[in-house]
């Protein structure tokens, strides 16, 4: 049973090598000898064996990590909700390159740190067999012996050139054991990835104040709009809204309802849900809650009053009329007869 | 002392034979810090005393900085509560003062990683004490640049939409829109810098740890992680060191390439060139050395790290410094001919108000700060080893990088293909952030030298224990051995 440790301070390489032969001379196995230097001294140099070690494979895991995370960011993440532009592809070559290659490096450079702490088992906590000469140019050499082979060891030592001795009981530092330091670097990761995540989703709001909404701006299509009178008639044909042109409906073609269906899925989905039945992923957020579109009093209005509520807004939703131009809200109009 | 200078072989080594000999030894010790050993705990008070050397008027600096960065933050404030509006900003130029500074800081901070990186790859010992001065400008360079990239937001409080992951509408971020190149790179340029600074302190920091008490220790203790300096820990921390230096010399690049191709991208005149990429990457290196330069001589003399920086050092960065003048010269050239002669009229009326409209003054002055200056003076060794002329030099291409780079933002942006929406720009409040940014990183840098060991004490001492003098015929000549 190994119980004691025995450090010895040297003044430069060669005795070290000297002694570290001679303790292997003695019996003392290779992996009780410790080494510690405060200027890089190779294996080759001191006469001891390679350290094995294995960053490199821990980098090239990383890699691929980080290779695997930046496919699923573009290649993945776009087909969850998918949305056309103009003929573009959705999966366009090259700024997936792009991506690929930093998060491939992102990965490489984490994975090496990690490794390296992973590896040497750091951070060391607890108390340690080390003397704070090292760092002042000495190499010290630390053997944990038997107690019977505790005085070969001493006399080895000092025989051999060391300085200094520092003589103590073996006390073992096992470390924090690798599931509590996991523990304790995942909830490093966890607790400000959540903290940040219930900001992110409103969870929790900081209300900001600020005045960028009376900068003097001009807001699109803006227009003097005025409410009907509550006697008004529905509408038919064109519509008239004061100050903007006229627009005629468009026709239900299959073409249309295509199109329709789609600028429903990115304009009015999230709210009113793909069905239209009033359930999308914002409805929680809405009091009153996104109307239905399938209900008997939506579909019970006229085209021409479903085509103002997207031109204007109603309640709660906005106006679309600034991502819609007039011939696509028709379109959506269309769709929005089909969802019975 | 506790031990006997005599016992120590490997720090004193014996001096040559002959008069002749010695004198040349004596030369070449003066010449090169490698070949200049001291002891090692003589090198550590030298690298720690002068972190706890606060002057009064390093206090007064302090306090006058933070005043400016107070100025800084107010009027970020101002600008979040009023708009982007107050800093000049309009149709056309949507692009201020904020993109400059961004380009600016990026391209300084590239200085750091090429030094320590690339140097360290390719073995040129001089790297050795001005690694860690020169990381450190990138990491805050960075900080400064990616600080000034929130200020262009408006909504700034939205940032984190350009983070990796859906949101309420289960919509992930545009992976494929330049915005998000250019965060994912300049996040990894960060990352990657932050951790290679790091990796390279550990052992400084240990050696910290072992010679200060107090707070110092305490903070110290924690920041080295237990190093101890064994064999398996200078095993890792060699292959973790060679991993970050290959990884990160292609992310450097990268960083400015993609900063340059969120102009080169778009259709504007000026803006839309397939050269832009190494253009930027060259410039960058070319300020940001120069900027290291100026760093090396204010904490060489504010610091009194004569010891350590010495005329090799300055004469091997100004020596560089000459080859990007004339690379920058060659990118700027070709970036100017090809427009010139393909003869685009908006790219006429650009080319006419550098030559000879409002902006020629500030342009022949870049032209005089980037290339006239740094190839009429750099070639000579009077003015490489004169201190004082080189941060001068230095300074001059700081301003004309800068001036090139306000050419580029919102000067070319006044000139768009529609003549009635040209404009010219105004930069306001934009004027006092830029200062607060400058102000920042010095001050930054500043308390940052009196908490962390600029000098990379073990890697000098390893340079020193490797590095040698080899007799060939009448001469004493330095060889570097160093173990594989």
């Amino acid at each position: 049973m190994a119980n004691r440790s025995i450090l010895g301070l040297f003044h430069e390489a060669t005795s070290t090598a000297d002694t570290i032969d001679r303790l292997r001379d003695l019996g003392v196995a290779e992996e009780a000898i410790t080494v510690m230097s405060g200027v890089p001294y190779t294996p080759e140099i001191l006469g001891r064996r390679p350290v094995y070690e294995r960053l490199l494979p821990i980098a090239l895991l990383g890699a691929v990590g980080g290779f695997l995370a930046a496919l699923f960011l573009t290649v993945v993440t776009p087909h969850l909700y998918p949305i056309e532009v103009g003929g573009q592809p959705l999966i366009p070559g090259p700024p997936t390159i792009i991506i690929v290659f930093e998060f491939t490096m992102l990965g490489t450079l984490l994975a090496t740190f990690g490794g390296l702490l992973a590896e040497i088992a750091f951070p060391a906590v607890g108390r340690q067999d080390y003397d704070h000469r090292i760092t002042e140019g000495h190499i010290g050499v630390l053997a944990v012996v038997d107690e019977a082979l505790a005085d070969q060891v001493e006399g080895a030592l000092k025989e051999l050139g060391a300085h200094h001795l520092k003589i103590d009981e073996a006390h073992h530092v096992p470390g924090p054991r690798p599931w509590r330091r996991l523990a304790f670097v995942g909830a490093f990761a966890v607790v400000p990835t959540v903290i940040g995540l219930l900001f992110a989703y409103s969870v929790l709001v900081i209300p900001l104040p600020n005045q960028m909404v009376n900068q003097p701006s001009i807001a699109f299509d803006q227009g003097p709009r005025l409410a009907a009178p509550a006697e008004a008639v529905p509408i038919q044909g064109p519509v008239l809204i004061d100050g903007l042109p006229a627009s005629a409906p468009v026709p239900a073609t299959a073409d249309s309802l295509q199109r329709g269906s789609i600028l429903f899925s990115i304009n009015c989905a999230m709210c009113h849900g793909q069905d239209g039945g009033g359930r999308g992923n914002l409805s929680g957020y809405f009091n009153p809650p996104p109307a239905d579109l399938t209900s008997e009093r939506v579909q019970g209005l006229t085209d021409q009053q479903i085509f103002l509520v997207l031109t204007q807004g109603r309640g709660l939703m906005p106006s679309v009329a600034e991502n819609l131009l007039p011939v696509e809200r028709w379109d959506v109009v269309n769709h929005v007869r089909t969802l019975r | 002392m506790s031990v006997n200078e005599v016992e120590h072989p490997v720090w004193r080594r014996p001096l040559l034979e002959g008069e002749d000999l010695a004198e040349q030894a004596e030369h070449l010790k003066r010449r090169h810090l490698l070949l200049d050993p001291k002891f090692p705990w003589e090198m550590n008070d030298d690298a720690l005393k002068p972190m706890y050397r606060t002057s009064p008027s390093f206090w007064v600096i302090v306090v006058a900085l933070s005043g400016l960065v107070m100025m800084g933050a107010i009027t970020w404030f101002r600008q979040i509560y009023w708009g982007l509006g107050i800093t000049g900003l309009n149709r056309p130029i949507y692009w201020g003062l904020f993109l400059v500074n961004t380009v600016y800081f990026i391209g300084i901070g590239h200085a750091g990683t090429f030094i320590s990186a690339a140097l360290r790859v390719l073995k040129i010992e001089w790297r050795r004490p001005i690694s860690r001065a020169a990381e450190t400008i990138t990491l805050f360079g960075l900080t400064a640049a990616g600080l000034s990239i929130l200020m262009h937001l408006g909504r700034v409080w939205k940032f984190y939409w350009l983070l990796p992951y859906p949101n309420q509408r289960q919509l992930w971020p545009n992976f494929h829109s330049p915005l998000m190149w250019d965060f994912m790179a300049i996040l990894t340029y960060l990352t990657g810098s932050t951790l290679f600074i790091y990796l390279g302190l550990l052992p400084d920091l240990a050696m910290a740890r072992d010679h200060t008490v107090g707070w110092r220790y305490r903070l110290y203790s924690i920041l080295s992680l237990g190093w101890r300096g064994t064999e398996k820990e200078w095993a890792y921390h060699k292959t973790a060191l060679d991993i970050f230096s290959y990884v990160i010399i292609p992310v450097m690049f990268s960083v400015h390439t993609i900063v340059s191709w969120d102009f080169a991208m778009s259709i504007q005149p000026g803006w839309n060139s397939t050269i832009f990429g190494p253009y930027f990457i060259v410039g960058a290196l070319f300020s940001g050395v120069a900027a290291v330069i100026i760093v090396m001589a204010i904490i060489r003399k504010s610091m009194r790290l004569e010891y350590f920086l010495r005329h090799e050092h300055f004469d091997g960065m100004a020596k560089f410094l000459l080859i990007l003048s004339f690379t920058w010269a060659y990118f700027y050239f070709s970036d100017y001919i090809v427009p010139w002669y393909n003869g685009e009229p908006v790219m006429k009326v650009v080319f006419d108000v550098l030559r000879r409209g409002w902006a020629a003054p500030l342009w022949y002055l870049m032209l005089f700060c980037n290339l006239l200056l740094p190839v009429a003076t750099l070639w000579s060794r009077r003015v490489r080893s004169n201190t004082a002329a080189l941060v001068m030099v230095c300074i001059y291409i700081q301003i004309g990088m800068y001036l090139e780079r306000y050419f580029i933002v919102p000067v070319f942006l006044g000139y768009n293909e529609l003549p009635f929406s040209w404009g010219t720009y105004i930069p306001r409040a934009g004027v006092l952030l830029t200062i607060a940014s400058f102000a920042m990183i010095i001050l930054l840098y500043m308390l940052f030298s009196r908490v962390v060991p600029l000098i990379p004490v073990w890697e000098i001492l390893e340079g020193q224990i490797f590095q040698g003098l080899k007799r060939i015929g009448r001469a004493l000549l330095p060889a570097r051995s160093e173990p594989h």
